[in-house]
């Protein structure tokens, strides 16, 4: 008996043209990680409020005047008994504000950090590199000389510093900015010219300076949080609630610059707008930062990279989680600062750097941090 | 004139690329204030891809291939001419929408930051993303998995969804380029040397993946090589460039030819046919041992 072959039949035993269509795929794999990483976001910034939460506990209880956990309860839930007692105005006026700075400064540079390394392509960018903070520590170095330091109720030192920071943004965007672009090297080279120059006028500045004012200038530039205005606090908290709303709204195209510009602008980031915008904000937030804490150094280089190594690269996780971070590092800093050769203090910077540095070490010899590869 | 162009595709569809007098070079004003400006990369270019057509452009070093490749994915605006991308003009078309449109894969994945494999082929969905107050930090929706999914799998990169990219070998950096390129759902994919430094077997994937895509999807592929015989093998038709203009465009029957050849290269080339598919293959003439010999001695 003779089949014959239907035409379907007949197509399939055909040798076939073409290789196969792959099968239909389900698509669980991935979905499954991504609803992960999504919900890991979430957890992650949860932990992070937590440990915030604690750290600025934490922190309140240490400090030149020891505190039982029983006073610091009655203050901190003001309860009638603790009313005329010492340590509700030692917590309130002095310690919850600078530990306030502490937080805001911190997480100032540490989410500046990470977006300017990210946009510059450079594991070696913090927020000093710009040139903002010489402009800002020139301005406040001219107002100490002209005896402007303790005018406006003890804001004039912080707004020469902003003036200076503010003129210093609009020189290096002058100078870095062609053509309704900003390339990025120009930007570096902008940002170490302005830097040279503004550190030669300042040395310019202190050589003609008196001793008191000298003082002043140097402990300035060492980096303090120390005796923060409420204005100050809600200038510089309002400023990085913004940097960080805009630079999380960038955060993705952040990613994309980091891996190459034109690979990014093939695949719909406009560059030129993302760029100028992060320029825009790290340089604003930096000059707000330096104004009223000064030169603290090396949190906005390594927190990032810290964050890095436990959290990847992904900038949508990477900037929060390095604001909340570096928030956290300078206040524990800041109150080792204050605690361990009280009553005087150690600049803050110095413990930033002695904490920080060695554990970085210990991460990238323990670790494989590919960064540097 | 607006009534010829609505009604162009219903009887032919509009051509991928339309290019018209292109011409570009280099700013090197700000490098070098006094005088000579940067020669033209491309001089006077005009070609047009059809829909659905892989259409290689070959040409020797120098010669703006890559250049054009840019042009096109408006990575760099041309002094003069025009682009019509499917009919729109490419200068008043938004950077996002042309993403959605040409998925353009640049010669190497470089990056010093520690991306996931993931990550990367994710980023290939920037240009649909939907920003917004809930939405800040812009987290991919289920269609978009659903897209990275398919072309994980399409280039087969499926497992390596974890890895760091910096711990792959270059064949597998193509494919996840490739995956990043397919996740944009271009309608023109758009290749910079995809099979440079690949090894024959990854040449042979990466070749096969693209004749799959190109196939189950209708996609225009664009793709610049040095690699005259993959060209041959894969293209429906060759654009031969040379400083920066069009030589000749064509099958690669009537293209790939010594003379053709000789005078874009400068050298002499031999051209036969590929044992299986009969289409033109090219060879470099053999060296004579003795005149080798003749060389060595000499120097």
């Amino acid at each position: 008996m003779i089949v014959h072959p239907s035409p379907s039949q007949a197509s399939m035993s055909d040798p076939p043209m073409t290789i196969p269509p792959r099968p239909l795929q389900t698509y669980e794999g991935v979905a499954s990680w991504q609803a992960l990483r999504a919900r890991r976001w979430y957890a992650v910034m949860g932990l992070m409020m937590l440990l915030t939460c604690g750290a600025v506990v934490f922190c309140l209880q240490f400090g030149a005047h020891a505190l039982t956990m029983a006073q610091l309860w009655s203050a901190l839930t003001f309860s009638e008994a603790g009313r005329e007692d010492v340590a509700r105005v030692i917590l309130w006026e002095i310690r919850f504000p600078r530990i306030l700075m502490g937080l805001f400064v911190g997480a100032s540079l540490a989410i500046t950090g990470a977006a300017l390394q990210a946009l510059v392509r450079n594991p070696l960018a913090d927020p000093y590199v710009l040139g903002i903070s010489s402009g800002a520590a020139l301005g406040a170095t001219i107002g100490l000389a002209l005896g402007l330091g303790s005018i406006v109720g003890g804001l004039g030192l912080p707004l020469c510093a902003f003036i200076g920071g503010a003129l210093s943004i609009v020189l290096v965007y002058g100078i870095a900015a062609s053509q309704g672009r900003l390339p990025m090297h120009q930007l570096l080279l902008a940002g170490v010219i302005v830097n040279a120059v503004c550190s030669a006028l300042m040395m310019f500045a202190t050589s003609i300076l008196n001793p008191a004012s000298l003082y002043r200038v140097v402990l300035w530039l060492m980096g303090t949080l120390s005796a923060p205005s409420i204005l100050s606090l809600i200038g510089i908290g309002s400023c990085l609630l913004i940097a960080i709303l805009l630079l999380l709204r960038e955060s993705q195209a952040l990613n994309l610059l980091a891996v190459g510009e034109d690979a990014a602008r093939s695949l719909g980031v406009d560059s030129d707008r993302v760029q100028r915008t992060v320029f825009l904000v790290s340089a604003v937030l930096t000059g707000a930062v330096v104004s009223v804490s000064g030169m603290i150094g090396f949190v906005g280089m390594v927190v990032p990279h810290l964050v890095r190594i436990l959290c990847g690269a992904d900038h949508r996780l990477l900037l929060p989680v390095s604001a909340l971070g570096g928030g956290i590092l300078l206040m524990v800093a800041d109150t080792v600062a204050r605690t361990v050769v009280a009553p005087a203090e150690i600049p803050v910077g110095v413990i930033t750097s002695l904490i920080g540095g060695p554990f970085f070490i210990y991460l990238l010899m323990t670790r494989k941090y590919r960064f540097f590869a | 004139m607006s009534q010829q162009a609505s009604a162009s595709p219903m009887c032919f569809p509009l051509p991928a690329f339309e290019v018209r007098q292109l011409s570009f070079r280099y700013d090197a004003v700000r490098i070098r204030p006094f005088g000579d400006r940067s020669a033209w990369v491309i001089n006077g270019m005009g070609f047009t891809v059809r829909q659905g057509e892989i259409i290689g452009v070959i040409g020797p070093n120098g010669s703006g291939k890559s250049s054009l490749l840019k042009l096109l994915a408006k990575l760099v605006r041309p002094q003069e001419g025009t682009i019509r991308l499917f009919g729109a003009e490419l200068g008043a078309l938004s950077r996002e929408s042309i993403s959605r449109q040409v998925a353009y894969m640049p010669q190497d994945l470089s990056s010093d930051f520690p991306f996931s494999v993931l990550d990367m082929v994710l980023m290939g969905r920037f240009s649909y993303r939907r920003g917004g107050l809930w939405n800040l930090v812009g987290w991919e929706r289920r269609e978009d998995l659903a897209v990275v999914e398919e072309a994980m799998a399409q280039t087969d990169v499926t497992h390596l969804a974890n890895r760091m990219v910096d711990t792959l070998s270059a064949g597998e950096r193509q494919r996840v380029l490739l995956a990043r390129a397919l996740a944009q759902v271009p309608r023109v994919l758009m290749l910079d040397e995809p099979t440079a430094h690949l090894d024959l077997n990854h040449q042979l994937d990466v070749c096969r993946i693209l004749q799959r895509v190109h196939e189950q999807l209708q996609m225009t592929v664009l793709l610049v090589s040095h690699d005259i015989n993959l060209a041959s093998q894969y293209c429906d038709r060759i654009l031969v460039m040379k400083q920066g203009a069009v030589v000749c465009i064509g099958s690669p029957q009537e293209v790939i030819h010594p003379r053709v050849l000789t005078e874009v290269y400068g050298c002499q080339v031999l051209v036969d046919e590929h044992p299986e598919t009969g289409l033109p293959r090219v060879s470099l003439p053999g060296q004579d041992r003795h005149q080798t010999v003749a060389v060595s001695v000499r120097l």
